[in-house]
């Protein structure tokens, strides 16, 4: 085939700004990374670029000596798996009877999901349902409150309306009931936007901080997101002040941050390629005939 | 759709003013009585030590209190510390464990729900005002009378005057503060002290003798700015300030200053004292003494030129003057520098610091009366918090198990390290990672008995406090402005602007952009069109209406 003037111009372009993009998204990693198996003086002196000076180790060592870290890393694990699986099963429960035009209701129910997406009760209330329901320092606090998430749902109800109806038709004169066809048909066939949706559903559960934080009281529940977060932002809150006590100001070194970083932010990020294959393009090519 | 669009509010407005009914009738009653019955309980335990030096419950207790982690030394359930305080005290603390990066966030939703666990530690002062209105606190001033330690040290240490800057309007206040015997002024100026060996230059002790130092720097080295500030001056300011009679930097506040001579207050930005400090400053960077950079630059670039030896004099505190020398080992070698912090610099108005000795402290929650040991509860903290029997406990640990004493010194065993405290670098064991002693929920670094307060002190941080101590003298705090809270709002919304405009205008002064003969009359007028008369005035009638209250 061949390839005109313009378009070898626009692929050269094309490649450079990817590789632009690449190396914006790769670089902050990298230097986490160089940071993390560096010797501290050499991240004070501001010398560390893209490769580590003072090859180091103990970092490592030490972090993953520590009892607590794998605690946290644990339950992050624990709160991930049952959390992804909870949500995918109610949303999924609430997107597919709202994709279809016959349901009675269905535009109360619709409006009052979109509803939530611009009010809600407040954290004070939230917190006070939590509590009431005897939910607090429970996993079921972290993974229950945020399992729907609105938009995800719109999402999936509107992909759910893409899909041709007379294969739900043919399912259902060959004898099989919704859940059948929910379970057997509309499923398999959704497969690139489920993998998404488990994707989603899985970093921001991973990622979760804020409710963890809010639910749980014991610091055996908590999780690697809020130990993070306190390594970073915990000493640097103080801040200089006259009046902040002198021993709070203790900071952690910025070689432990790094890896502590590294060290959590590495399973989620290695969890994109598995799911990678879902997202194939035309699944549906040729399901349908006639 | 509109029909549709109707009834779904509908049934909103209707779901939600169910809820708010609801939500009306819970129940809250039942403590109040409960309340009246322990009360008479209480007062008669422990009469055997009125002091309550050492505290014991006969019967075990369990109290409930919020942590706050700090990430260099994770909570642990097995600390020798809370084994330790239950041996003590037969008290055991029920812990609600919040990270520290987001400790008043949590502090405030659980308040604000009720939630609140009794003990609620680390708030500084001024914190607590929120949470006043609702009655979710208790008043602590009401009950101070039964933490004999506390009270103990407010009248050996002369703190009163301190105390009554917490009072609300109604005359009671709501935070137990951490208390200061000695003060520890730790920011101050950081010089080279072989360049100013080498040339025979004294170690200045007033803002005169710094200039005259930095301009004998600058003959000798004539491409170098021998001044180079770090924290954007702010610093610098704050502890000059006081010398000249004004208040600036950090301390800038909102303007207000007291005048004790004629018990009022007056706006300080505009007084010829305030103008003095200006010229003082503009006059070091007029003739290259100090480098305009100073209240511009980030901290790491002034680091930067201090420890490579493109500047004498900066800023500093005396953990950062510790971090100085590290890097200047880097930088420079072992031996190649002398780096000292010196005594702030007299003034005009004298050898002063300005400061307070209160820090963060507890508050309790309202829930705590529903605790039918609520007496003990505070007994419980007076000892732990105040007592020396406690802040020994919380600072070193267990004697033979972690400290020793070797001629009434606290000495570490050999085996247990204490990085914080630069002690015995070589142990296996952490005093704070391992034992959980020397925790920032439950002692202040500097507070405490004056001896308690040396021992956590390096022997040249020690000596700086000492000399401190004799040489300087900490002015009175200003008494407090009991505002109400439409008077706060007033007041903050006269300052804020205002005060915005007097810090970009002090820049302006000091760096030449505006003259001080020039513009300085313009600059007082825009002082007066922004309210500053008026901030004046309404800070002096609050004040002179309800100070018999603090009495």
């Amino acid at each position: 085939m061949k390839v005109s003037r313009g378009e070898k111009i626009f692929n050269i372009m094309n490649i450079i700004i990817m590789i632009i993009v690449i190396i914006a998204t790769l670089y902050p990693f990298l230097y986490l990374t160089a940071i993390s198996f560096s010797s501290e003086k050499y991240v004070y002196a501001g010398e560390i670029t893209l490769l580590p000076k003072g090859f180091t180790m103990k970092t490592y060592q030490v972090l993953l000596s520590e009892k607590l870290f794998w605690i946290s890393y644990k339950n992050t694990i624990v709160y991930t798996l049952v959390g992804t699986f909870i949500s995918l099963f109610l949303s999924t429960l609430l997107a597919y009877p709202l994709s279809k035009k016959h349901l009675k209701g269905r535009g109360i129910i619709l409006g009052l999901v979109v509803f939530t997406m611009f009010f809600s009760g407040g954290l004070i209330p939230t917190y006070l349902l939590v509590n009431a329901l005897g939910m607090r320092n429970t996993i079921w606090a972290v993974v229950i409150p945020g399992a729907i998430n609105t938009y995800y749902v719109i999402v999936m109800k509107t992909f759910f309306e893409g899909l041709p109806v007379e294969l739900e038709e043919a399912a259902a004169i060959d004898g099989m009931n919704t859940y059948g066809i929910l379970l057997h048909i509309v499923l398999p066939l959704s497969m690139p936007m489920m993998a998404a949706m488990t994707l989603f559903y899985a970093v921001g559960m991973w990622n979760n901080w804020f409710g963890p934080f809010i639910y749980l009281d014991k610091r055996e529940l908590f999780p690697a997101a809020l130990y993070l977060r306190n390594i970073i932002a915990g000493a640097q809150q103080t801040a200089v002040s006259s009046g902040s006590n002198i021993g709070d100001l203790e900071q952690i070194e910025a070689t432990v941050k790094s890896a502590a970083m590294i060290l959590t932010a590495l399973p989620i990020i290695m969890v994109y390629p598995f799911l990678q294959k879902y997202f194939v393009k035309g699944v549906m090519i040729g399901s349908l005939k006639g | 759709m509109s029909r549709k669009f109707k009834i779904l509010i509908v049934t909103i407005l209707v779901l939600s003013l169910l809820t708010t009914l609801f939500a009306g009738c819970s129940s809250k009653n039942s403590s109040e009585t409960q309340q009246k019955e322990t009360q008479q309980a209480a007062q008669n335990t422990n009469s055997s030590d009125p002091e309550n030096k050492h505290f014991y419950s006969e019967k075990p207790l369990e109290f409930t209190m919020l942590y706050s982690e700090h990430p260099a030394y994770p909570y642990k359930e097995d600390w020798l510390l809370w084994k330790a305080i239950k041996d003590m005290t037969n008290v055991s603390l029920k812990l609600t464990v919040v990270p520290m990066s987001d400790y008043d966030q949590k502090r405030s939703l659980l308040i604000s729900t009720g939630e609140a666990p009794e003990i609620i530690p680390k708030t500084y002062p001024g914190q607590e005002v929120p949470f006043i209105p609702s009655g979710a606190i208790l008043p602590i001033s009401d009950y101070i009378d039964e933490m004999p330690n506390f009270s103990r040290q407010i009248k050996e240490w002369n703190l009163q005057d301190d105390l009554n800057t917490l009072k609300q309007k109604d005359g009671k206040f709501y935070v137990l503060p951490g208390l200061h015997e000695i003060f520890v002024q730790d920011y101050s100026l950081a010089i080279r002290l072989d360049i100013f060996e080498k040339n025979n230059i004294p170690v200045p002790n007033s803002w005169d003798e710094l200039y005259d130092a930095l301009k004998k720097l600058k003959e000798i080295y004539p491409n170098i700015i021998p001044f180079s500030d770090r924290w954007q001056g702010k610093s610098l300011l704050n502890v000059a300030a006081p010398t000249f009679g004004v208040q600036a930097g950090w301390g800038a506040g909102n303007g207000m200053y007291y005048y004790r001579d004629k018990d009022e207050f007056g706006f300080y930005p505009i007084t010829d004292d305030y103008k003095n400090m200006l010229s003082y400053f503009n006059k070091l960077v007029k003739e290259g003494l100090m480098d305009p950079e100073s209240f511009t630059q980030n901290d790491d670039q002034a680091i930067q030129k201090f420890v490579t030896g493109k500047s004498f004099v900066i800023s500093t505190n005396s953990q950062e003057l510790v971090n100085l020398r590290n890097k200047m080992k880097e930088t420079m070698g072992e031996d190649a520098f002398k780096v000292v912090k010196i005594l702030p610099p007299a003034g005009p108005k004298g050898a002063v610091v300005a400061g307070g000795r209160l820090e963060n402290g507890i508050m309790i929650s309202k829930n705590a009366l529903k605790n039918p040991n609520f007496h003990e509860m505070l007994k419980f903290i007076d000892w732990l918090w105040y007592s020396e029997e406690g802040q020994t406990l919380t600072k070193w640990g267990v004697e033979g198990v972690t400290y020793k004493k070797v001629d009434g010194k606290f000495e570490l065993m050999p085996d247990v390290t204490a990085g914080f405290l630069g002690l015995n670098p070589n142990g296996t064991k952490d005093l704070r990672k391992d034992f959980g002693f020397g925790n920032g929920v439950f002692i202040l670094m500097y507070g405490g008995p004056k001896e308690l307060a040396y021992s956590y002190m390096s022997d040249e941080d020690r000596k700086f406090a000492e000399e401190l101590d004799k040489t300087r003298e900490l002015l009175p705090p200003a008494p407090p402005v009991l505002f109400d809270e439409v008077q706060r709002e007033q007041a903050n919304m006269i300052s804020q602007p205002l005060m915005d405009y007097v810090e970009q205008m002090t820049l302006k002064f000091i760096l030449g952009q505006a003259s001080l003969e020039k513009d300085w009359d313009n600059y007082v007028q825009q002082c007066r069109a922004k309210g500053a008369d008026k901030l004046t005035q309404l800070t002096n009638e609050v004040y002179k209406s309800t100070k018999d209250m603090l009495k």
